[in-house]
């Protein structure tokens, strides 16, 4: 190494740089070795319905509990009322990553809080 | 002899350059952006560690100072995967890429899927962008440093004369070029879609034309170097340059492809095809590379 010369600025480059190499290939490292196999474990929440012009939405995160990411993760949340289908909402997430969640929104044009929702994950693909 | 911190703020600075030069394409890419999603970290560590071999071989052979020590080598390969990843995350977060909802591994990952096209463009940047006509570059610094500072056994390589790169630099660069190339198109839907679509016949044609233009690029063409560096006296010698270049392109291509999850769950037919489709641009890059890649040296 006394072959090397550098200056200053060469010298922090490369220590900076080294310490961004390494903290990536530790991390990596960390990741690759607790990760395990389990496939796309999707799980669904559903926020307090809100109200907006003409509309109620409920705030929908979906969640990815496996080990492996889901792609084209379709949601269905069913609103009940007096325990007859009133109306359904669909919403797709084009993404949930491993240990990663999405948020989006479903519309309904009654009031939720009239009845009762239920979500179902209705599919996703491996990518 | 040190170079002055004007000198290397330029010699970065060019390295910046050349790797958002060759590289914004990827980074403008959303399949690139969703492979950060999706790869899994052994995958990774295995593309972070083949991208440092290639560094550590294009700047060995086509490197802005030919007279570097390994340690040197080694140091500058580091440097520019360093560069890489902050370009990568910069450009990421100013477009928008790098959301507070994601998690940490999403984050890591879609930086350093991208950041790895950074440091060979950095490299590439590094060596070849503006060196021409500059006083204060590599060449004079070359001869100031005393002969016996190099002590390895590459001595008789390195003292040999710039045009005479040795057949496995040739193959490194060539290999650096067609990644570089390849890995533009690779991660794109399209690849799939012609590979699935194409005939075989199609595909034959395909694999002609990315020969044909081994031979035109290596030999016939008018660019800077064509005739200096490749040793194509004869018409076996082009034959079999232009094998071995085509053979290059389709090693990277596979690689690039598997790394992408391309090949996870295909036939081998369409693995195959899908090589053949990406190996045109790999071909390109590879016998550009050999003559492009390394004009640097030839001043």
């Amino acid at each position: 190494m006394s072959a090397v010369k550098k200056n200053i600025l060469e010298w922090i480059v490369f220590a900076v740089s080294l310490i961004l190499v390494m903290g990536v290939i530790g991390y990596l490292s960390y990741d690759a070795a607790t990760l395990g196999n389990n496939p796309p474990d999707i799980q669904v929440r559903l926020g307090a319905s809100e109200q907006r012009t003409k509309r109620f939405v409920i705030p929908v995160t979906v969640k990815n509990a496996g080990d492996e990411t889901a792609e084209g993760v379709r949601v269905e949340v069913k609103l009940k009322l007096d325990g007859a289908d009133a109306e359904t909402g669909e919403l797709e997430f084009p993404f949930v990553p491993r240990g990663g969640q999405r948020e989006g929104f479903v519309a309904f044009n009654s009031d939720p809080n009239a009845g009762r929702l239920e979500t179902r994950v209705l599919g996703y693909e491996k990518p | 002899m040190r170079r002055s911190i004007a000198d290397s703020t330029r010699e970065y600075a060019r390295g910046i350059a050349g790797g958002l030069l060759f590289s914004l394409p990827l980074l403008y890419t959303m399949e690139m952006w969703f492979a950060g999603l999706t790869v899994r970290p052994s995958r990774l560590i295995g593309y972070v560690l083949v991208t440092y071999v290639l560094l550590l071989g294009y700047n060995r052979y086509a490197g802005l100072r030919e007279d570097a020590s390994f340690a040197e080598v080694a140091i500058d390969s580091v440097e520019e995967m360093g560069l890489g990843l902050v370009v990568a995350t910069v450009v990421l977060w100013l477009c928008g890429r790098l959301t507070g909802e994601m998690t940490g591994a999403e984050i890591i990952n879609q930086i350093v899927v991208e950041a790895m096209t950074v440091a060979i463009g950095v490299s590439v940047g590094t060596a070849q962008l503006g060196g021409e006509g500059q006083p204060e570059s590599g060449e004079q610094h070359d001869e100031d440093k005393p002969r016996d500072d190099n002590n390895d056994n590459d001595d008789a390589e390195r003292q040999s004369p710039k045009d005479e790169i040795s057949f496995n630099g040739q193959l490194v660069i060539a290999m650096c070029g067609a990644v570089l190339f390849a890995a533009n198109v690779a991660p794109t839907e399209e690849i799939l879609v012609v590979a699935i679509e194409s005939s075989p016949l199609k595909l034959l044609g395909l694999s002609v034309m990315s020969l044909v233009f081994g031979v035109l690029l290596l030999t016939y063409s008018e660019f800077h170097g064509a005739s200096k560096f490749v040793r194509a006296d004869g018409a076996r010698m082009v034959a079999m340059n232009a094998f071995i270049t085509y053979a290059v392109a389709l090693l990277a291509s596979s690689l690039i492809l598997w790394f992408f999850g391309r090949f996870d769950g295909e036939s081998l037919e369409i693995c195959v095809a899908q090589t053949v489709v990406l190996g045109v641009a790999g071909a390109l890059g590879a016998s550009a590379g050999r003559l492009l890649l390394q004009v640097g040296n030839a001043h």
